[in-house]
């Protein structure tokens, strides 16, 4: 039998162990397959109905709903002793009130708290109230609280602590609710009294925490293994919400052993995975995998009772709330963020922003278009190549036969083999697939033949106004913007540093040189890292630079200039050194005579610089101008990485909002590669201008 | 008393110029004066530092000690552009991306002048040197001499106080630059602007100049008309640089009536200070050396020119090396052993280390003449 799943390092030993268990009592042989986490889910939706996949996997129960949809998961019921779990793991795998695969772990949030400044954890909020004016001191970058306050993952317990809700009776998403307000009150509070630090991310968290100068932690059971050893802590259920006496509910991941309808063994694939999920198997995920078994029974192993980390999760996960497995949940997350951070950063009153998520979830929700036609698709494109044929057969050349055309064929095809070949894969196949995507619509795991509705919605900015940054016109001016600006500034910079480099009597000039050029040899995404905590408010270099001269900090993500200005800064710091290099080379391709000639014809140094620097250059700079124009426009990594398009999308390009339809939006795969088709027609267009202007700079250089 | 007498608007005095590059002194103190109107050619070897100071004088190098007027104006620390000079590149450094008109309009524009001026001496220089038809041209698009012209007229335009050459005849072929040679004369009869020209080759300098001044190790060897200077050249360096193929040196000692060398005596000649050696050193040009059955100098056949009328025989002698001219009429083949004859009154002497001439030939059939 095959078994596929993600685990690594001890979480794969436990499961090692329990299949060798397996087949020992039964001597059914077990193959276990690991393939990385990313793309599990999308191996299994290919393998599986085609007969080749595995007899058994592991996953997050997440995605249950699609899976069912698609066929790739068979009931347990009958099979399954649902008794043997915690209830809310059990109904965390039901759809449609049956019951698919078995519980094998949870994954929730907890309270960490450091040992030494909180010696016994808070039981409710107003404990932890009172704790953590003592534990904060925001003028040492000390914190009480610290967790992912712009992720809608971390905010949740606080949510269903108010008694909020996610979803209505009928299923859909509701964010205009006073639970919803009611929390995000809270934590602004939280944050404005800087009992919790701003724009914080993972890494800051744990950093944090690991300093001490976080005093508690919101995470996960992952969180553990990045704990320094030197600090000592406990983990603890999250507090009550003393207001409401409701419980901080944190989502509850479930991860489940599914069997495959298609296995040629469905009792043994049945028997396999019940036996993964309880007694000695169960045992050994706690003890060797460290995991939290969501077989109930496993806690009564001494060994298991003794690991408080496991058991403080298992606390944590009985209050926790099954995180839904359906499609809807995944359309929450983005307009959660939005509305999270919007308060987060002040923009937006905690009151308004359900609606604000609201809005941005009718957005992002787009109704399937009806199905069309292909045939006048098909009509029109075999249209094309016949007219492309027929186009290639007027020219007198192509009637001559091919053998005499092209006398030595084989020994040519040899030679671009390789050539062509790379073209086919790596340009011609992705660009005929991405046209033909766009005419789809996507949606858990089935297509549709739309047509041109996507273009027409993407184009008609259907659903949001011209002015609001998800319409495709106003993402197509930032990056016009956004690229000019860029473009400036590297010629700019590049030129000036160029003509610097370039005066002999400047000392340490090779070592200028080396230096000017490590921007660009550092990979891109790690300086867009690291300039993304430059920019931090309150941790970042620059805004302490600004606090040391007198200024106040600025929060540069919350405003759209300020954040469209830290991408461009970040992108200038990456993108001069390439140009610096083009006119350095360019400018010492300038005879000095040249100059000379210039100096006793009567020109000052700028009308040398004006009349002879700038018109030589032009020749070699143009190509680099028009290259570093399109790779500009399609900069996804800065924009990704320094602002995630904040505030609001409003500094997302193109490419990156393409990215965010693709992948952050329910996989609208078509929506996204008919934004990819509208990025590409506009820079044909650019390279048609540029084209045009090249051809007048060779004629002018004579 | 005589009022001061204004110096010459474009007289162009230098006094004790000096200039290194690290520690290499390249122009060690020189004192040369060129007058209003002169046609001076710099004329040296490669690396004689003839071309650093006609870049000093332009400004395109400082002077590091020293003082340099033009116009009667201290000029050291001017930059280019206020020293109302025009330079012709070696390379001509004309400007690429533009026209043969934006070319020579571009020192006129950068002066403010008017559009209408421009207009009438970019005509005026383009068909002095017959550049009309290619005023719309690019560099690019030019031949070698008509580039070399564009140069020039781009100097002209300008009707600057003081023109400087730097081998602008150089890069072209032997035609061309025989052709070129004689519009350069003809424009500086033209114009009587005042002109310093620097050049290798001692045929430009001996067919274009007013005066030469000849040039060595940074030090400047003798200045003075052309034929002057090749008649009466001040020493061993003058003489040989100056003439084609170069003198021939021989040493000699004074015995009594008689220059003895190896293997050769010659008669004293007249005027030869005699309180100077004995030991001394002889110069004969090759066109004073007759090649015969007879003479006091003997030597063996190495190498022949024939020219044409005439032609030179390379001799290796007991003394030395020499060259020696032949008639078009005169058997001579390699491996010959011939004798050769110097014609009356030809030797040039100098002192043995050749610093100083002592006396120079013909003075004596010319005094005889004017007598």
């Amino acid at each position: 039998m095959k078994l596929w799943h993600s685990y690594r390092g001890a979480e794969e030993e436990a499961l090692e162990k329990s299949a060798a268990l397996f087949e020992q009592q039964t001597g059914e042989k077990v193959d276990l397959l690991a393939i990385p986490n990313d793309v599990l889910g999308d191996k299994l939706t290919a393998a599986i109905p085609h007969g080749v996949g595995p007899d058994v996997f592991i996953f997050n129960h997440e995605r249950l709903r699609s899976f069912q949809h698609l066929g790739i998961v068979t009931a347990s019921d009958g099979s399954i002793d649902k008794s043997a779990y915690f209830a809310n793991a059990v109904d965390a795998l039901s759809v449609d009130g049956k019951t698919y695969g078995y519980p094998l772990s949870l994954k929730c949030l907890a309270l960490y708290f450091n040992t030494r400044l909180v010696p016994r954890p808070p039981a409710d909020t107003t404990e932890l109230e009172r704790l953590l004016p003592g534990l904060s001191r925001p003028d040492e970058n000390r914190f009480g609280l610290a967790y992912e306050t712009g992720n809608f993952y971390f905010h949740a317990p606080f949510l269903f602590g108010f008694g909020g809700d996610l979803f209505d009776a009928g299923g859909r998403a509701t964010f205009d609710t006073k639970g919803m307000v009611r929390s995000l009150e809270y934590v602004k509070r939280l944050q404005d009294s800087r009992f919790i630090p701003m724009e914080t991310s993972g890494a800051l968290v744990k950093s944090l925490f690991n300093d001490e100068r976080a005093a508690m932690v919101v995470s996960g059971p992952w969180f553990a293994g990045e704990i320094a050893p030197s600090v000592k802590y406990g983990v603890a259920q999250l507090p009550r919400n003393s207001e409401t006496g409701r419980p901080m509910s944190p989502f509850l991941g479930v991860e489940a052993a599914f069997v495959s309808p298609r296995s040629a063994q469905l009792p043994q694939a049945q028997a396999l995975a019940r036996f993964l999920s309880v007694g000695a198997a169960s045992r050994l995920r706690a003890v060797t995998g460290r995991q939290v078994p969501a077989n109930a029974a496993a806690y009564e192993d001494s060994a298991v009772q003794e690991d408080s980390l496991i058991s403080s999760f298992r606390q944590a996960a009985a209050n926790a709330t099954p995180m839904p497995n359906t499609l809807e949940m995944a359309r929450v997350w983005e307009p959660m963020k939005l509305a999270l951070r919007a308060v987060l950063q002040g923009g937006v009153a905690p009151a308004e922003a359900g609606a604000l998520a609201d809005r941005r979830y009718r957005a992002l929700h787009r109704e399937r278009p009806p199905d069309a036609s292909p045939v006048p698709y098909l009509a029109v494109g075999a249209l094309a190549l016949v007219a492309g044929g027929a186009y290639l057969a007027r020219k007198p050349r192509a009637l001559l036969p091919f053998r005499r055309r092209y006398p030595d064929v084989a020994r040519a095809a040899v030679y671009t083999g390789p050539a062509v070949a790379g073209l086919l894969v790596l340009v011609a196949v992705p660009f005929v697939v991405g046209i033909s995507l766009s005419l789809f619509h996507h949606e858990a795991g089935s297509y549709s033949f739309v047509g041109l509705a996507n273009f027409a919605d993407i184009l008609a900015s259907r659903g949001y106004r011209i002015s609001e940054p998800l319409s495709f016109y106003f993402t197509l001016v930032v990056t016009v913007a956004w690229t000019l600006v860029n473009v400036v500034l590297h010629v700019g910079l590049g030129l000036f540093l160029a003509i610097l480099l370039k005066e002999p009597l400047l000392k340490l000039r090779g070592v200028f040189r080396v230096l000017l050029i490590v921007p660009w040899a550092v990979p891109n995404y790690i300086t867009a890292l690291m300039w993304k905590g430059l920019f931090h408010r309150q941790f970042g270099a620059i805004n302490g630079f600004l606090v040391l001269l007198g200024l106040e900090p600025v929060s540069w993500f919350t405003r759209f200039s300020t954040s469209f200005a830290a991408n461009v800064a970040t992108n200038t710091w990456l993108g001069f050194p390439f140009m610096m290099v083009v006119a350095l080379g360019a400018l010492q391709s300038i005879p000095q005579d040249l100059y000379e000639a210039a100096e006793v014809d009567g020109a000052s140094k700028w009308v040398q610089f004006r009349r002879i620097t700038l018109p030589l250059l032009r020749p070699a700079l143009l190509p680099a101008v028009i290259l570093g124009s399109v790779w500009t426009f399609n900069m996804f990594n800065i924009i990704y990485l320094v602002s995630g398009g904040e505030p609001g999308g409003s500094t997302d390009i193109l490419v990156s909002e393409a990215y965010r339809w693709a992948f952050q939006r329910n996989e609208q795969y078509g929506f996204a590669a008919a934004y990819s088709v509208l990025i590409f027609f506009v820079l044909l267009g650019w390279s048609t201008v540029t084209k045009r202007v090249t051809r007048a700079t060779d004629e002018l250089m004579g | 008393m005589p009022p001061a007498r204004e110096p010459p608007v474009s007289e162009v005095v230098l006094t004790g110029i000096q200039k290194s590059f690290g520690a290499n002194p390249i122009v060690k103190g020189v004192d040369l004066r060129v007058a209003q109107g002169e046609f001076l050619v710099l004329v040296g070897p490669s690396g004689c530092g003839k071309t650093t100071l006609l870049r000093l004088i332009a400004g395109l190098e400082t002077i590091d000690a020293g003082e340099l007027t033009i116009g009667g104006r201290r000029v050291n620390d001017l930059p280019p552009r206020e020293r109302d000079v025009a330079m012709v590149f070696q390379s001509y450094a004309l400007y690429p991306h533009m026209s043969v008109r934006e070319n020579l309009a571009f020192g006129l524009a950068l002066r403010k002048m008017p559009k209408a001026e421009i207009d009438a001496r970019v005509a005026e220089a383009a068909s002095l040197l017959e550049l009309s038809g290619l005023l719309e041209r690019k560099p690019k698009a030019l031949s070698g001499g008509q580039r070399q012209r564009v140069a020039m007229g781009r100097a002209i335009v300008r009707r600057p106080k003081l023109f400087l050459f730097d081998e602008p005849l150089s890069n072209l072929d032997t035609a061309l630059r025989v052709q070129m040679r004689g519009e350069l004369a003809r424009l500086h009869r033209k114009l009587a602007t005042t002109m310093i020209y620097v050049t290798h080759d001692q045929v430009e300098a001996m067919t274009l100049a007013t005066r030469v001044a000849v040039f060595n190790a940074g030090v400047l060897q003798q200045v003075g008309a052309p034929l002057a200077l090749y008649d009466r050249p001040g020493n061993r360096f003058v003489a040989g640089f100056l003439g084609s193929p170069a003198m021939n040196f021989l040493d000699v000692r004074r015995e009594g009536a008689s220059l003895a060398g190896k293997g050769f005596a010659l008669a004293v000649p007249d005027g030869l200070p005699p309180n100077e050696g004995p030991e001394l050193l002889v110069g004969l040009r090759p066109q004073d050396l007759v090649v015969g059955s007879a003479g006091p100098l003997q030597g063996q056949v190495e190498a022949v020119e024939r020219l044409g009328f005439d032609g030179y025989a390379y001799l290796s002698s007991p003394a030395g090396p020499v060259a020696a001219r032949f008639d078009k009429g005169t058997n001579v083949a390699v491996g010959d052993s011939v004798r050769v004859s110097p014609v009356r009154d030809a030797v040039h002497a100098f002192t043995a280390d050749g610093s100083r001439a002592l006396r120079h030939p013909f003075e004596s059939v010319a005094r005889e003449a004017a007598s």
